[in-house]
Protein backbone atom coordinates (compact mmCIF):
# COMPACT_ATOMS: atom_id res chain seq x y z
CA UNK A 1 0.00 0.00 0.00
CA UNK A 2 1.19 3.50 -0.80
CA UNK A 3 0.02 4.98 2.45
CA UNK A 4 3.30 6.30 3.74
CA UNK A 5 4.30 8.36 0.74
CA UNK A 6 2.67 11.66 1.51
CA UNK A 7 3.25 11.52 5.25
CA UNK A 8 6.16 13.51 6.67
CA UNK A 9 8.76 11.87 8.86
CA UNK A 10 7.50 13.58 12.03
CA UNK A 11 3.93 12.57 11.28
CA UNK A 12 5.03 9.00 10.76
CA UNK A 13 6.77 9.04 14.13
CA UNK A 14 3.59 10.37 15.71
CA UNK A 15 1.42 7.72 14.02
CA UNK A 16 3.75 4.97 15.21
CA UNK A 17 3.37 6.42 18.70
CA UNK A 18 -0.41 6.16 18.38
CA UNK A 19 -0.11 2.61 17.05
CA UNK A 20 1.95 1.46 20.06
CA UNK A 21 -0.12 3.31 22.63
CA UNK A 22 -3.35 1.96 21.14
CA UNK A 23 -2.46 -1.50 22.46
CA UNK A 24 -3.33 -0.26 25.96
CA UNK A 25 -6.54 1.53 24.96
CA UNK A 26 -8.79 -0.89 26.86
CA UNK A 27 -6.47 -1.35 29.85
CA UNK A 28 -8.65 0.94 31.93
CA UNK A 29 -12.37 1.49 31.91
CA UNK A 30 -13.58 4.64 33.63
CA UNK A 31 -17.07 3.47 34.48
CA UNK A 32 -20.13 3.22 32.30
CA UNK A 33 -20.27 6.87 31.25
CA UNK A 34 -16.77 7.38 29.91
CA UNK A 35 -15.74 3.80 29.17
CA UNK A 36 -12.36 3.93 27.48
CA UNK A 37 -11.92 7.70 27.23
CA UNK A 38 -8.67 7.74 29.27
CA UNK A 39 -7.17 5.10 26.97
CA UNK A 40 -8.22 7.10 23.94
CA UNK A 41 -6.69 10.33 25.23
CA UNK A 42 -3.53 8.47 26.18
CA UNK A 43 -3.34 6.93 22.68
CA UNK A 44 -3.72 10.20 20.76
CA UNK A 45 -1.44 12.21 23.09
CA UNK A 46 1.43 12.09 20.53
CA UNK A 47 -0.81 13.89 18.03
CA UNK A 48 -1.97 16.51 20.56
CA UNK A 49 1.59 17.15 21.70
CA UNK A 50 2.75 17.56 18.14
CA UNK A 51 0.07 19.86 16.76
CA UNK A 52 -0.55 21.99 19.85
CA UNK A 53 3.12 22.34 20.73
CA UNK A 54 2.95 26.13 21.14
CA UNK A 55 -0.69 26.28 22.12
CA UNK A 56 -1.28 24.83 25.61
CA UNK A 57 -4.84 26.13 25.61
CA UNK A 58 -5.57 24.35 22.36
CA UNK A 59 -4.21 21.11 23.72
CA UNK A 60 -6.28 21.48 26.87
CA UNK A 61 -9.42 22.02 24.81
CA UNK A 62 -8.60 19.02 22.66
CA UNK A 63 -8.16 16.80 25.71
CA UNK A 64 -11.45 17.97 27.15
CA UNK A 65 -13.16 17.21 23.84
CA UNK A 66 -12.06 13.60 24.05
CA UNK A 67 -13.20 12.86 27.61
CA UNK A 68 -16.46 11.54 26.16
CA UNK A 69 -17.48 7.88 25.87
CA UNK A 70 -15.22 5.85 23.60
CA UNK A 71 -15.48 2.21 22.58
CA UNK A 72 -14.50 0.63 19.26
CA UNK A 73 -13.16 -2.89 18.65
CA UNK A 74 -9.62 -2.00 19.53
CA UNK A 75 -7.62 -3.09 16.50
CA UNK A 76 -10.09 -1.34 14.18
CA UNK A 77 -10.38 1.75 16.38
CA UNK A 78 -6.92 2.92 15.30
CA UNK A 79 -8.59 4.12 12.11
CA UNK A 80 -10.50 6.67 14.17
CA UNK A 81 -7.35 7.56 16.10
CA UNK A 82 -5.52 8.34 12.83
CA UNK A 83 -8.53 10.25 11.59
CA UNK A 84 -8.77 12.28 14.79
CA UNK A 85 -5.05 13.05 14.53
CA UNK A 86 -5.52 14.46 11.02
CA UNK A 87 -8.52 16.52 12.13
CA UNK A 88 -6.71 17.89 15.18
CA UNK A 89 -3.92 18.87 12.82
CA UNK A 90 -6.38 20.85 10.70
CA UNK A 91 -7.94 22.37 13.80
CA UNK A 92 -4.55 23.56 15.01
CA UNK A 93 -3.76 25.10 11.64
CA UNK A 94 -7.06 26.64 10.63
CA UNK A 95 -8.72 29.20 12.87
CA UNK A 96 -12.27 28.62 11.66
CA UNK A 97 -12.26 24.83 11.81
CA UNK A 98 -15.32 23.44 13.56
CA UNK A 99 -13.77 21.51 16.47
CA UNK A 100 -17.10 19.95 17.43
CA UNK A 101 -17.09 18.02 14.18
CA UNK A 102 -14.13 15.95 15.44
CA UNK A 103 -16.13 14.44 18.28
CA UNK A 104 -19.24 14.14 16.14
CA UNK A 105 -17.40 12.16 13.49
CA UNK A 106 -15.60 10.02 16.06
CA UNK A 107 -18.89 9.15 17.72
CA UNK A 108 -20.67 8.44 14.46
CA UNK A 109 -17.98 5.95 13.39
CA UNK A 110 -18.10 3.92 16.62
CA UNK A 111 -21.17 1.89 15.70
CA UNK A 112 -20.32 0.86 12.13
CA UNK A 113 -16.64 0.21 12.86
CA UNK A 114 -17.34 -1.89 15.94
CA UNK A 115 -20.00 -3.80 14.05
CA UNK A 116 -17.65 -4.88 11.28
CA UNK A 117 -14.67 -5.23 13.66
CA UNK A 118 -16.49 -7.46 16.14
CA UNK A 119 -17.89 -9.74 13.51
CA UNK A 120 -14.62 -10.17 11.58
CA UNK A 121 -12.26 -10.48 14.53
CA UNK A 122 -14.45 -12.02 17.22
CA UNK A 123 -16.88 -13.92 15.06
CA UNK A 124 -14.62 -15.18 12.28
CA UNK A 125 -10.85 -15.00 12.80
CA UNK A 126 -10.98 -15.94 16.46
CA UNK A 127 -13.39 -18.79 15.74
CA UNK A 128 -11.13 -20.16 12.98
CA UNK A 129 -8.07 -19.77 15.21
CA UNK A 130 -9.82 -21.50 18.11
CA UNK A 131 -11.09 -24.28 15.84
CA UNK A 132 -7.57 -25.08 14.67
CA UNK A 133 -6.13 -24.58 18.16
CA UNK A 134 -8.67 -26.75 19.96
CA UNK A 135 -8.32 -29.68 17.55
CA UNK A 136 -4.55 -29.77 18.21
CA UNK A 137 -4.82 -29.02 21.92
CA UNK A 138 -7.23 -31.87 22.64
CA UNK A 139 -4.30 -34.16 21.83
CA UNK A 140 -2.20 -32.25 24.36
CA UNK A 141 -0.01 -30.56 21.76
CA UNK A 142 1.50 -27.16 22.61
CA UNK A 143 1.04 -26.26 18.94
CA UNK A 144 -2.65 -25.73 19.79
CA UNK A 145 -2.23 -22.55 21.86
CA UNK A 146 0.68 -21.34 19.70
CA UNK A 147 -1.18 -21.63 16.40
CA UNK A 148 -4.26 -20.11 18.01
CA UNK A 149 -2.27 -17.00 18.98
CA UNK A 150 -0.54 -16.71 15.59
CA UNK A 151 -3.67 -17.13 13.46
CA UNK A 152 -5.49 -14.48 15.45
CA UNK A 153 -2.74 -11.96 16.11
CA UNK A 154 -1.01 -11.66 12.75
CA UNK A 155 -4.05 -10.27 10.92
CA UNK A 156 -5.14 -8.38 14.02
CA UNK A 157 -1.87 -6.49 14.48
CA UNK A 158 -1.47 -5.79 10.76
CA UNK A 159 -4.98 -4.34 10.69
CA UNK A 160 -4.22 -2.20 13.71
CA UNK A 161 -1.09 -0.81 12.03
CA UNK A 162 -2.46 -0.11 8.56
CA UNK A 163 -5.70 1.38 9.81
CA UNK A 164 -3.77 3.94 11.89
CA UNK A 165 -2.18 5.19 8.67
CA UNK A 166 -5.35 4.86 6.61
CA UNK A 167 -7.36 6.89 9.10
CA UNK A 168 -4.76 9.64 8.93
CA UNK A 169 -4.32 9.79 5.17
CA UNK A 170 -7.66 8.69 3.72
CA UNK A 171 -9.96 10.27 6.24
CA UNK A 172 -13.65 9.79 6.74
CA UNK A 173 -14.46 10.06 3.03
CA UNK A 174 -12.99 6.58 2.61
CA UNK A 175 -15.43 4.95 5.01
CA UNK A 176 -18.33 6.83 3.47
CA UNK A 177 -17.23 5.72 0.02
CA UNK A 178 -16.97 2.02 0.77
CA UNK A 179 -20.34 2.17 2.51
CA UNK A 180 -21.88 4.03 -0.43
CA UNK A 181 -20.52 1.85 -3.24
CA UNK A 182 -21.49 -1.35 -1.43
CA UNK A 183 -18.01 -2.84 -0.87
CA UNK A 184 -18.74 -2.88 2.86
CA UNK A 185 -21.79 -5.03 2.24
CA UNK A 186 -19.73 -7.61 0.36
CA UNK A 187 -17.10 -7.68 3.09
CA UNK A 188 -19.77 -8.05 5.74
CA UNK A 189 -21.48 -10.84 3.86
CA UNK A 190 -18.21 -12.70 3.29
CA UNK A 191 -17.28 -12.45 6.96
CA UNK A 192 -20.70 -13.61 8.12
CA UNK A 193 -20.75 -16.53 5.67
CA UNK A 194 -17.37 -17.81 6.78
CA UNK A 195 -18.24 -17.24 10.43
CA UNK A 196 -21.52 -19.15 10.23
CA UNK A 197 -19.85 -22.03 8.40
CA UNK A 198 -17.20 -22.29 11.10
CA UNK A 199 -19.73 -22.01 13.93
CA UNK A 200 -21.81 -24.73 12.28
CA UNK A 201 -18.81 -27.02 12.07
CA UNK A 202 -17.84 -26.33 15.68
CA UNK A 203 -21.40 -26.97 16.84
CA UNK A 204 -21.03 -30.42 15.33
CA UNK A 205 -17.65 -31.15 16.89
CA UNK A 206 -17.95 -29.47 20.29
CA UNK A 207 -21.54 -29.58 21.48
CA UNK A 208 -21.88 -33.10 22.78
CA UNK A 209 -24.79 -35.13 23.99
CA UNK A 210 -25.03 -38.85 24.44
CA UNK A 211 -27.97 -40.62 26.02
CA UNK A 212 -27.53 -43.94 27.74
CA UNK A 213 -31.25 -44.60 27.86
CA UNK A 214 -32.27 -47.92 26.46
CA UNK A 215 -35.51 -49.70 25.78
CA UNK A 216 -35.51 -53.23 27.15
CA UNK A 217 -36.85 -55.87 24.82
CA UNK A 218 -38.23 -59.11 26.12
CA UNK A 219 -35.77 -61.88 25.38
CA UNK A 220 -33.40 -59.67 23.40
CA UNK A 221 -30.71 -57.04 23.62
CA UNK A 222 -31.98 -53.67 24.87
CA UNK A 223 -32.12 -50.99 22.18
CA UNK A 224 -30.08 -47.85 22.78
CA UNK A 225 -32.04 -44.67 22.15
CA UNK A 226 -28.84 -42.96 20.99
CA UNK A 227 -28.51 -45.31 17.98
CA UNK A 228 -31.97 -44.25 16.84
CA UNK A 229 -31.19 -40.59 17.29
CA UNK A 230 -28.01 -40.98 15.24
CA UNK A 231 -29.84 -42.76 12.47
CA UNK A 232 -32.45 -40.02 12.37
CA UNK A 233 -29.88 -37.24 12.05
CA UNK A 234 -26.36 -37.21 13.41
CA UNK A 235 -26.00 -34.66 16.19
CA UNK A 236 -29.72 -33.96 16.30
CA UNK A 237 -29.80 -33.06 19.99
CA UNK A 238 -26.72 -30.75 19.98
CA UNK A 239 -28.05 -28.99 16.89
CA UNK A 240 -31.53 -28.52 18.36
CA UNK A 241 -30.17 -27.21 21.64
CA UNK A 242 -27.90 -24.73 19.88
CA UNK A 243 -30.77 -23.49 17.73
CA UNK A 244 -33.01 -23.27 20.80
CA UNK A 245 -30.41 -21.14 22.59
CA UNK A 246 -30.15 -18.92 19.52
CA UNK A 247 -33.93 -18.57 19.37
CA UNK A 248 -34.09 -17.63 23.07
CA UNK A 249 -31.34 -15.05 22.57
CA UNK A 250 -33.15 -13.52 19.63
CA UNK A 251 -36.21 -13.26 21.87
CA UNK A 252 -34.02 -11.10 24.15
CA UNK A 253 -33.78 -13.63 26.96
CA UNK A 254 -30.82 -12.75 29.21
CA UNK A 255 -27.82 -14.89 28.41
CA UNK A 256 -27.20 -15.75 32.06
CA UNK A 257 -30.65 -17.32 32.32
CA UNK A 258 -29.92 -19.43 29.26
CA UNK A 259 -26.60 -20.55 30.74
CA UNK A 260 -28.33 -21.43 33.98
CA UNK A 261 -31.12 -23.20 32.10
CA UNK A 262 -28.68 -25.43 30.18
CA UNK A 263 -26.81 -26.16 33.41
CA UNK A 264 -29.97 -27.18 35.24
CA UNK A 265 -31.27 -29.18 32.27
CA UNK A 266 -28.06 -31.21 32.06
CA UNK A 267 -28.00 -31.88 35.79
CA UNK A 268 -31.64 -32.98 35.80
CA UNK A 269 -31.00 -35.30 32.85
CA UNK A 270 -28.06 -36.71 34.80
CA UNK A 271 -30.11 -37.27 37.93
CA UNK A 272 -32.81 -39.00 35.89
CA UNK A 273 -30.20 -41.29 34.38
CA UNK A 274 -30.74 -40.06 30.81
CA UNK A 275 -27.09 -39.20 30.26
CA UNK B 1 -1.13 -24.12 49.73
CA UNK B 2 0.24 -20.54 49.89
CA UNK B 3 2.65 -21.27 47.07
CA UNK B 4 -0.07 -22.68 44.78
CA UNK B 5 -2.43 -19.85 45.63
CA UNK B 6 0.24 -17.29 44.82
CA UNK B 7 1.12 -18.99 41.51
CA UNK B 8 -2.54 -19.19 40.49
CA UNK B 9 -3.02 -15.50 41.33
CA UNK B 10 0.08 -14.63 39.32
CA UNK B 11 -1.24 -16.55 36.31
CA UNK B 12 -4.51 -14.63 36.46
CA UNK B 13 -2.70 -11.30 36.68
CA UNK B 14 -0.34 -12.06 33.79
CA UNK B 15 -2.98 -13.55 31.47
CA UNK B 16 -5.96 -11.34 32.29
CA UNK B 17 -4.13 -8.08 32.92
CA UNK B 18 -1.63 -8.78 30.16
CA UNK B 19 -4.36 -9.39 27.63
CA UNK B 20 -5.88 -5.96 28.19
CA UNK B 21 -2.56 -4.17 28.54
CA UNK B 22 -1.25 -5.60 25.26
CA UNK B 23 -4.04 -5.09 22.81
CA UNK B 24 -6.39 -8.00 23.54
CA UNK B 25 -3.95 -10.49 22.07
CA UNK B 26 -6.13 -13.40 23.26
CA UNK B 27 -3.72 -14.57 25.96
CA UNK B 28 -6.80 -14.52 28.20
CA UNK B 29 -8.47 -17.34 26.28
CA UNK B 30 -8.68 -20.75 28.01
CA UNK B 31 -6.49 -22.37 25.33
CA UNK B 32 -3.57 -20.16 26.35
CA UNK B 33 -4.39 -19.79 30.05
CA UNK B 34 -4.73 -23.56 30.46
CA UNK B 35 -1.34 -24.09 28.84
CA UNK B 36 0.35 -21.48 31.05
CA UNK B 37 -1.31 -22.76 34.24
CA UNK B 38 -0.27 -26.26 33.23
CA UNK B 39 3.37 -25.22 32.82
CA UNK B 40 3.35 -23.43 36.18
CA UNK B 41 1.87 -26.41 38.02
CA UNK B 42 4.15 -28.90 36.31
CA UNK B 43 1.74 -30.70 33.98
CA UNK B 44 1.61 -28.85 30.68
CA UNK B 45 -0.19 -31.61 28.80
CA UNK B 46 -3.05 -31.71 31.31
CA UNK B 47 -3.28 -27.91 31.22
CA UNK B 48 -3.49 -27.80 27.44
CA UNK B 49 -6.19 -30.48 27.28
CA UNK B 50 -8.14 -28.71 30.01
CA UNK B 51 -7.77 -25.45 28.12
CA UNK B 52 -9.10 -27.01 24.92
CA UNK B 53 -12.29 -28.23 26.65
CA UNK B 54 -12.79 -24.90 28.39
CA UNK B 55 -12.19 -22.94 25.16
CA UNK B 56 -15.15 -24.73 23.63
CA UNK B 57 -17.34 -23.98 26.66
CA UNK B 58 -16.33 -20.31 26.83
CA UNK B 59 -16.27 -19.81 23.06
CA UNK B 60 -19.15 -17.36 23.18
CA UNK B 61 -17.97 -15.61 26.32
CA UNK B 62 -16.65 -12.53 24.59
CA UNK B 63 -16.27 -9.09 26.11
CA UNK B 64 -18.06 -6.92 23.59
CA UNK B 65 -18.67 -3.38 24.71
CA UNK B 66 -18.08 -4.32 28.34
CA UNK B 67 -20.96 -6.79 28.54
CA UNK B 68 -19.67 -10.19 29.51
CA UNK B 69 -21.53 -13.46 29.98
CA UNK B 70 -18.75 -15.44 31.63
CA UNK B 71 -15.20 -14.54 32.56
CA UNK B 72 -12.88 -17.27 31.30
CA UNK B 73 -9.53 -16.45 32.98
CA UNK B 74 -10.40 -16.97 36.64
CA UNK B 75 -12.50 -19.97 35.67
CA UNK B 76 -9.71 -21.62 33.68
CA UNK B 77 -7.01 -20.96 36.26
CA UNK B 78 -9.10 -22.28 39.16
CA UNK B 79 -10.28 -25.33 37.23
CA UNK B 80 -6.75 -26.19 36.09
CA UNK B 81 -5.31 -25.59 39.56
CA UNK B 82 -7.90 -27.82 41.23
CA UNK B 83 -7.50 -30.47 38.57
CA UNK B 84 -3.69 -30.67 38.67
CA UNK B 85 -2.85 -29.77 42.28
CA UNK B 86 -5.76 -31.47 44.04
CA UNK B 87 -6.08 -34.31 41.55
CA UNK B 88 -9.75 -33.50 41.08
CA UNK B 89 -11.47 -35.47 38.33
CA UNK B 90 -11.10 -33.49 35.09
CA UNK B 91 -14.80 -33.54 34.25
CA UNK B 92 -15.77 -32.30 37.68
CA UNK B 93 -13.23 -29.49 37.40
CA UNK B 94 -14.74 -28.52 34.03
CA UNK B 95 -18.24 -28.41 35.48
CA UNK B 96 -16.92 -26.30 38.35
CA UNK B 97 -15.43 -23.77 35.93
CA UNK B 98 -18.80 -22.66 34.62
CA UNK B 99 -20.35 -21.19 37.78
CA UNK B 100 -16.96 -19.66 38.65
CA UNK B 101 -16.88 -17.97 35.25
CA UNK B 102 -20.39 -16.55 35.59
CA UNK B 103 -19.64 -15.26 39.10
CA UNK B 104 -16.36 -13.69 37.97
CA UNK B 105 -18.18 -11.96 35.11
CA UNK B 106 -20.50 -10.30 37.61
CA UNK B 107 -17.50 -9.10 39.60
CA UNK B 108 -15.85 -7.83 36.44
CA UNK B 109 -18.89 -5.84 35.39
CA UNK B 110 -19.28 -4.46 38.90
CA UNK B 111 -15.66 -3.33 38.93
CA UNK B 112 -15.63 -1.82 35.45
CA UNK B 113 -19.02 -0.15 35.44
CA UNK B 114 -19.60 0.75 39.07
CA UNK B 115 -16.35 0.97 41.05
CA UNK B 116 -14.38 2.57 38.23
CA UNK B 117 -17.00 5.33 38.00
CA UNK B 118 -15.06 6.88 40.88
CA UNK B 119 -12.38 7.81 38.37
CA UNK B 120 -14.68 9.42 35.81
CA UNK B 121 -14.58 12.93 37.41
CA UNK B 122 -10.78 12.70 37.55
CA UNK B 123 -10.65 12.28 33.77
CA UNK B 124 -12.42 15.62 33.35
CA UNK B 125 -10.27 17.25 35.99
CA UNK B 126 -6.94 16.21 34.49
CA UNK B 127 -8.09 17.19 31.00
CA UNK B 128 -9.01 20.63 32.33
CA UNK B 129 -5.61 20.88 34.04
CA UNK B 130 -4.03 20.14 30.66
CA UNK B 131 -2.14 17.25 32.23
CA UNK B 132 -1.70 14.26 29.90
CA UNK B 133 0.85 12.72 32.27
CA UNK B 134 -1.75 12.46 35.03
CA UNK B 135 -4.17 10.83 32.61
CA UNK B 136 -1.51 8.31 31.61
CA UNK B 137 -0.74 7.51 35.25
CA UNK B 138 -4.43 7.15 36.05
CA UNK B 139 -4.93 4.96 32.96
CA UNK B 140 -2.29 2.51 34.16
CA UNK B 141 -3.35 2.66 37.82
CA UNK B 142 -6.92 1.75 36.93
CA UNK B 143 -5.56 -1.17 34.97
CA UNK B 144 -3.49 -2.34 37.93
CA UNK B 145 -6.31 -2.00 40.48
CA UNK B 146 -8.83 -3.88 38.38
CA UNK B 147 -6.65 -6.89 37.64
CA UNK B 148 -5.05 -6.93 41.07
CA UNK B 149 -8.53 -7.43 42.52
CA UNK B 150 -8.98 -10.49 40.30
CA UNK B 151 -5.63 -11.90 41.42
CA UNK B 152 -6.66 -11.45 45.05
CA UNK B 153 -9.94 -13.24 44.41
CA UNK B 154 -8.04 -16.14 42.86
CA UNK B 155 -5.51 -16.20 45.68
CA UNK B 156 -8.16 -16.56 48.39
CA UNK B 157 -10.28 -18.95 46.32
CA UNK B 158 -7.37 -21.39 46.08
CA UNK B 159 -6.28 -20.84 49.67
CA UNK B 160 -9.69 -21.18 51.29
CA UNK B 161 -11.57 -23.08 48.62
CA UNK B 162 -9.27 -26.01 47.97
CA UNK B 163 -10.30 -28.19 50.91
CA UNK B 164 -14.07 -27.65 50.68
CA UNK B 165 -13.98 -28.11 46.91
CA UNK B 166 -12.08 -31.37 47.20
CA UNK B 167 -14.43 -32.59 49.88
CA UNK B 168 -17.49 -31.56 47.89
CA UNK B 169 -16.33 -33.23 44.70
CA UNK B 170 -15.48 -36.47 46.50
CA UNK B 171 -18.98 -36.68 47.88
CA UNK B 172 -20.84 -36.10 44.60
CA UNK B 173 -23.03 -39.10 43.71
CA UNK B 174 -22.49 -40.80 40.33
CA UNK B 175 -25.62 -39.65 38.53
CA UNK B 176 -25.06 -36.03 39.58
CA UNK B 177 -21.51 -36.39 38.29
CA UNK B 178 -22.89 -37.63 34.96
CA UNK B 179 -25.14 -34.58 34.81
CA UNK B 180 -22.22 -32.28 35.58
CA UNK B 181 -20.12 -33.78 32.81
CA UNK B 182 -23.08 -33.43 30.45
CA UNK B 183 -23.12 -29.68 31.19
CA UNK B 184 -19.61 -29.49 29.77
CA UNK B 185 -20.92 -31.03 26.57
CA UNK B 186 -23.98 -28.83 26.24
CA UNK B 187 -22.71 -25.43 27.41
CA UNK B 188 -20.75 -24.67 24.22
CA UNK B 189 -24.20 -24.44 22.58
CA UNK B 190 -24.83 -21.19 24.44
CA UNK B 191 -21.50 -19.79 23.28
CA UNK B 192 -22.17 -20.62 19.64
CA UNK B 193 -25.66 -19.15 19.91
CA UNK B 194 -24.14 -15.85 21.07
CA UNK B 195 -21.80 -15.80 18.10
CA UNK B 196 -24.65 -16.70 15.75
CA UNK B 197 -26.58 -13.69 17.03
CA UNK B 198 -23.79 -11.55 15.61
CA UNK B 199 -23.67 -13.12 12.16
CA UNK B 200 -27.02 -14.76 11.44
CA UNK B 201 -29.29 -13.68 8.62
CA UNK B 202 -31.96 -15.75 6.89
CA UNK B 203 -30.10 -15.77 3.58
CA UNK B 204 -26.86 -16.97 5.16
CA UNK B 205 -28.41 -19.57 7.47
CA UNK B 206 -27.75 -22.49 5.07
CA UNK B 207 -24.00 -22.04 5.56
CA UNK B 208 -24.40 -22.79 9.26
CA UNK B 209 -26.01 -26.12 8.41
CA UNK B 210 -23.43 -26.78 5.71
CA UNK B 211 -20.69 -26.37 8.29
CA UNK B 212 -22.54 -28.68 10.67
CA UNK B 213 -22.89 -31.44 8.06
CA UNK B 214 -19.27 -31.08 6.93
CA UNK B 215 -18.22 -32.21 10.39
CA UNK B 216 -21.12 -34.39 11.58
CA UNK B 217 -21.23 -36.57 8.45
CA UNK B 218 -18.02 -35.90 6.52
CA UNK B 219 -15.81 -35.74 9.63
CA UNK B 220 -13.66 -33.01 8.12
CA UNK B 221 -11.02 -31.49 10.46
CA UNK B 222 -11.45 -27.80 11.23
CA UNK B 223 -8.52 -26.70 9.07
CA UNK B 224 -10.20 -28.32 6.07
CA UNK B 225 -13.53 -26.64 6.89
CA UNK B 226 -11.80 -23.26 7.20
CA UNK B 227 -9.91 -23.71 3.92
CA UNK B 228 -13.02 -24.82 2.01
CA UNK B 229 -14.91 -21.95 3.61
CA UNK B 230 -12.37 -19.39 2.44
CA UNK B 231 -12.52 -20.74 -1.12
CA UNK B 232 -16.31 -20.68 -1.06
CA UNK B 233 -16.40 -17.12 0.28
CA UNK B 234 -13.89 -15.92 -2.32
CA UNK B 235 -15.95 -17.36 -5.16
CA UNK B 236 -19.13 -15.78 -3.81
CA UNK B 237 -17.45 -12.42 -3.23
CA UNK B 238 -16.07 -12.27 -6.79
CA UNK B 239 -19.55 -12.89 -8.09
CA UNK B 240 -21.02 -10.26 -5.75
CA UNK B 241 -18.39 -7.76 -6.78
CA UNK B 242 -19.25 -8.30 -10.43
CA UNK B 243 -22.93 -7.75 -9.74
CA UNK B 244 -22.14 -4.67 -7.69
CA UNK B 245 -19.98 -3.15 -10.42
CA UNK B 246 -22.76 -3.67 -12.92
CA UNK B 247 -25.26 -2.08 -10.59
CA UNK B 248 -23.05 0.91 -9.91
CA UNK B 249 -22.48 1.38 -13.63
CA UNK B 250 -26.18 1.19 -14.26
CA UNK B 251 -26.82 3.82 -11.62
CA UNK B 252 -24.20 6.11 -13.08
CA UNK B 253 -25.65 5.81 -16.55
CA UNK B 254 -29.12 6.57 -15.25
CA UNK B 255 -27.90 9.57 -13.32
CA UNK B 256 -26.08 11.18 -16.21
CA UNK B 257 -28.22 13.38 -18.42
CA UNK B 258 -28.02 12.48 -22.07
CA UNK B 259 -26.23 15.73 -22.79
CA UNK B 260 -24.23 15.25 -25.95
CA UNK B 261 -20.74 15.91 -24.61
CA UNK B 262 -21.13 14.04 -21.32
CA UNK B 263 -22.69 11.02 -22.95
CA UNK B 264 -19.90 10.82 -25.47
CA UNK B 265 -17.24 10.62 -22.78
CA UNK B 266 -19.09 8.12 -20.63
CA UNK B 267 -19.80 5.89 -23.61
CA UNK B 268 -16.15 5.84 -24.45
CA UNK B 269 -15.27 4.93 -20.91
CA UNK B 270 -17.72 2.14 -20.61
CA UNK B 271 -16.69 0.77 -23.97
CA UNK B 272 -13.10 0.70 -22.82
CA UNK B 273 -13.98 -0.94 -19.54
CA UNK B 274 -16.10 -3.43 -21.38
CA UNK B 275 -13.15 -4.36 -23.56
CA UNK B 276 -10.94 -4.77 -20.56
CA UNK B 277 -13.42 -7.04 -18.87
CA UNK B 278 -13.86 -9.12 -22.01
CA UNK B 279 -10.11 -9.46 -22.18
CA UNK B 280 -9.87 -10.74 -18.62
CA UNK B 281 -12.80 -13.09 -18.77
Amino acid sequence: MKLNENISKEDRKMLNGIFWRSFTVFASRAGATKAHAPGFIYSITPALNRYYKDDPEGRCEAMMRHTTWYNITQNVGTFVMGLVASMEKKNAQEKDFDAESIVALKTSLMGPLSGIGDSIFWGVIRVIAAGVGISLATQGSILGPILFLLIYNIPSILTRYYLTYMGFSLGSSFIEKIYANGSMKILNKAASTLGLLMIGSMTASMVKFESKLSVPIAGGKPILIQTYLDQLFKGLIPLSITLLCYWLLSKKVNVNWILLGVLVLAIILGLLGVV
Amino acid sequence: MYREAFLAALTVFVCYGGNWLFGQTMIERPLVVGCIAGIIFGDMRAGIIMGASLEAIFMGAVDIGGALSAEPVTATVLATTFSIVLNVNEKAALALAVPIGVLAAFISMFMKNVVMNLFAPLVDKYAKDNNPRAIAIMHYSMWFINYFVFSLITFFSVLEGAKPVQHMINSIPDNLMAGLSATGGLLPAVGFAILMRMLWSKKLAPYFFLGFIMVAYLNLPSVAVAALGIILVLVISFKDKQLLDMENKQKELEKRPVAAAGAGVSNNETAEEQEEEDFFS
